[in-house]
């Protein structure tokens, strides 16, 4: 979908759709509404949707380095200390590599 | 189209081996073919044996010479990681535990089988050989725990009983061998200190083993929570036992039976090596098993009119915590077998019972138990005394206070105080110097058949290892037949038969494949069996799968000490009786076996054989229970793997693979270059001059 064509209102519902969607468990949502908005809401020379349109980007980007800072740490826990924690490690894996630990 | 339909008929061709077909991995490896790996043991609380990486391990080929020369492996050599060859000689603890320890400069060993057994002896057992699950311990004499008194195997190193993390194999020494030393010495040989030069020979092991840390963890992983198709992981140790009695026993009921008197003859059927698979168990396993079956043979005619019962018994997977008796043991304290313990009168247990050169066998005894009164164990030992006389062995108890040697009598003195001996042919430690090891042979039993003799002829022959086992196996029908209740004076009309011995002999440690086994086998056994008899302990799914010494025992025995019956194939093999045998189905077992081949034909007069032979499971309880972290039972596991293989080949040095990985590179980039350059300038390099006009010619 090309951004280009669309009218500016139409720029906005689509942007607030993401933002909202975003708060589903889905951050990949918000991932999609920072890099595609970006240009949309920065560097394009203002226009009367542009600072709603801002906020939104601005959100989805804090909400994003949020979810990004949670799952490192969760991931980087996990693959660490998986082995160490016997029955409780394998009843939260769901494959479990064979030979080692 | 057309290179497709060529592509096509050439493999066709190739396939049917019309054409000889050059297949570039024939040129590049050369495949080991007969191998025999370590594999990964679990317990309660360990693991044992090796482990390879998943697509197995590469390392540069050394011929190890001498112990100093680990110093090239593990500190000098300029091209690690190496694949250390040992010769028989330099398999020792000492050399493995330094590979042990410098583990990341070696890929692996493969150890090279001598032709002839090492004349001063190899045991990878561990010392004091089944010392945590025995019946001396802190509360039942606790001075006779963990061989403080008599270490029964001096020669053990234990390293049966070790984790290494690279692959060990081992390989005869064959043609094939020949072609690794020959690698070996034109391509990796540092002469005159020279470092040798690439291309180097190399070695690749594969040996990848799925189940980790201890039994607990594995069986957990055999069933996850989340998985769609589980893969199992590791499998418990388990087989069947084999038993049969004199007399017969209801065997639909279960538990303890009114009146039944039964004196058990027990020994052992299954043994191990520090390899897989390779496990001939002579001297620990196989002379007890045939002086037993053969005295079974010999009794059976006279036990008839005997007070007691005398039970048969040949326990499986003792070499592993006493699977089988501590299950049978368990069997009956539950009432889930045909007698109970407190239908047991004695037990008489056969153990490596090998004669040495002073014939003589020792008669061993619980101290701790004898001090009971109402434990009667002198009456069992003058029995055999009595059962020796006239015959050419001397029997004797030790004159040392000491405990049980590992026996599965043990196992029965946890639950009762029960009057028992245990026969050995050594006083105090072990006389087999190979116990659990890979040389425990018939070499070392001294079978010497004479090459020239065709296997027939060799079946035939009656050696001396042979004549001196049926003495001690007419000693142990004699004994068992007195203590039984039967009088001194019929004794003597029972004799085992050395023909036969030596047929079992030549049976379970030469060949399998005879004309005497033949006859007795089941005819519809679809099991291969291999040439050289292998008794380890089979890993069940499960279920137990009864695997072929197990299944070996029950035919002889059954043949030897069951009757012909008149019924025909279906209903032998359906357990579908008339009217007569329909009562005995509960107390008879049926066998359809082969029977010896009509002459001048390949047809075999077939037949059915009613005897009282059966198998009873051999799991251990702890798997029975799911406690997977149990002190008192068998916890033993053995993983699974997929491939087990090996392969040779020559390797290139890593700065040359650099160097070919970099020009490729190279070439890609350049050539994404030049097409990007050649598509900018598109319109200049592609101009076609002057339209072309429409003219038409």
């Amino acid at each position: 979908m090309n951004l280009e064509r669309l009218p500016n209102e139409e720029k906005l519902t689509l942007c607030r759709k993401y933002y909202l969607g975003g708060f589903a468990f889905l951050p990949f949502l918000w991932l999609v509404n920072v890099v595609w908005f970006f240009r949309e809401a920065f560097i394009k020379p203002a226009y009367t949707e542009q600072l709603q349109i801002k906020t939104y980007v601005q959100r989805s980007a804090v909400g994003l380095l949020l979810w990004v800072a949670v799952l490192t740490t969760w991931i980087t826990i996990f693959q660490h200390f998986r082995a160490q924690w016997g029955e409780v490690g394998d009843s939260l894996s769901f494959t479990i590599p064979r030979g080692t630990p | 189209m057309d290179i497709m339909f060529l592509k096509f008929l050439n493999i066709c061709t190739c396939l049917l081996k019309r054409l000889s077909c050059n297949s570039v991995e024939k040129k590049i490896y050369i495949n080991l073919n007969e191998t025999f790996p370590c594999v990964r043991l679990l317990n309660a609380t360990h693991q044992i044996g090796c482990q390879s990486s998943l697509s197995g391990d590469v390392g540069v080929l050394h011929l190890l010479e001498s112990e100093e020369n680990l110093d090239w492996v593990l500190r000098t050599g300029p091209n690690p990681p190496y694949m250390v060859i040992l010769e028989s000689t330099l398999f020792t603890r000492p050399i493995l535990m330094k590979l042990k320890n410098g583990s990341s400069r070696v890929a692996g060993v493969l150890a090279v089988q001598p032709t002839s057994n090492p004349p001063e002896g190899f045991s990878p057992h561990t010392s004091c050989p089944n010392e945590n699950t025995g019946v001396y311990s802190e509360t039942y004499g606790p001075s006779y725990a963990h061989c403080n008194v008599t270490m029964w195997n001096p020669l053990g190193t234990g390293i049966s009983y070790e984790e290494f993390d690279f692959p060990i194999f081992s390989v005869k020494d064959d043609n094939d061998t020949e072609v690794i030393r020959r690698c070996y010495m034109e391509h990796n040989r540092a002469v005159n200190g020279s470092t040798p030069q690439y291309p180097l020979c190399a070695m690749q092991l594969m040996s990848h083993m799925a189940a980790v840390t201890d039994t607990a963890t594995c069986m957990r992983r055999n069933a996850p929570t989340f998985s769609l198709a589980p893969d199992g992981v590791c499998d418990p140790l388990g087989d069947a036992n084999i038993w049969a009695s004199t007399k017969p026993l209801n065997s639909s009921t279960k538990g303890h039976k009114d009146g039944v008197s039964v004196v058990i003859a027990a020994t052992k059927l299954d043994s191990r090596s520090f390899f897989f698979d390779v496990a001939p168990g002579a001297d620990s396993a196989a002379t007890g098993l045939v002086a037993l079956l053969a005295a079974a043979s010999a009794l059976h005619n006279a036990t008839a009119e005997l007070n007691r019962t005398i039970l048969y018994t040949f326990f499986n997977g003792e070499t592993f915590d006493y699977i089988g008796s501590s299950r049978m043991v368990y069997d009956m304290a539950k009432n889930d077998f045909t007698v109970d313990l407190d239908n047991i009168h004695s037990i008489l247990e056969v153990g490596q019972v090998a004669l040495g050169p002073d014939s003589r066998l020792w008669l061993h005894s619980d101290p701790v138990s004898k001090r009971n009164s109402s434990v009667n164990v002198e009456t069992l030992v003058s029995n055999l005394q009595a059962a020796a006389a006239g015959l050419n062995l001397s029997l004797g108890e030790p004159n040392v206070t000491q405990p049980l040697p590992p026996s599965s009598f043990q196992r029965f003195l946890l639950e009762r105080p029960i009057p028992g001996v245990v026969i050995e042919n050594h006083q105090t430690s072990f006389t087999n110097k190979y116990y659990q090891s890979m040389f425990d042979n018939a070499e070392y039993l001294k079978l010497n058949y004479p090459p020239n003799l065709t296997p027939e002829e060799q079946l035939e022959l009656v050696t001396d290892s042979a004549k001196a086992l049926t003495e001690v196996a007419t000693t142990v029908a004699r004994g068992l037949y007195l203590q039984a209740g039967g009088e001194l004076a019929q004794m003597s009309r029972i004799q085992a038969d050395s023909e036969l011995v030596s047929k079992m002999l030549y049976t379970f440690l030469v060949r399998v494949n005879n004309s005497w086994f033949d006859q007795l086998v089941k005819s519809d056994w679809t099991g291969v069996l291999s040439e050289l008899m292998l008794y380890e302990i089979n890993t069940s799914e499960r279920k137990v799968k009864t695997t072929e010494p197990a299944l070996m025992v029950q035919c002889i025995l059954a043949n030897l000490t069951g009757s012909i019956a008149n019924i025909t194939e279906g209903n032998c093999q359906d357990k579908k009786m008339d009217k007569d045998e329909n009562m005995n189905k509960d107390i008879y077992s049926y066998l359809w076996v082969q029977g010896p081949v009509r002459p001048n034909s390949t047809e075999r007069d077939s037949f059915c054989v009613r005897s009282l032979v059966r198998q009873s499971k051999a799991l251990s309880p702890a798997f029975e229970l799911s406690e997977y972290t149990s002190k008192n039972y068998s916890t033993w596991a053995e993983s699974r793997w997929s491939a087990i293989k090996g392969r040779i080949f020559l390797v290139a040095s890593h700065d040359l693979e650099m160097l070919t990985l970099g020009v490729g590179v190279g070439v890609l980039l350049m050539s994404l270059l030049l097409t990007y350059i050649v598509s900018s300038k598109a319109d200049i390099l592609f101009s076609s001059g002057r339209e072309p006009t429409n003219a038409t010619y």
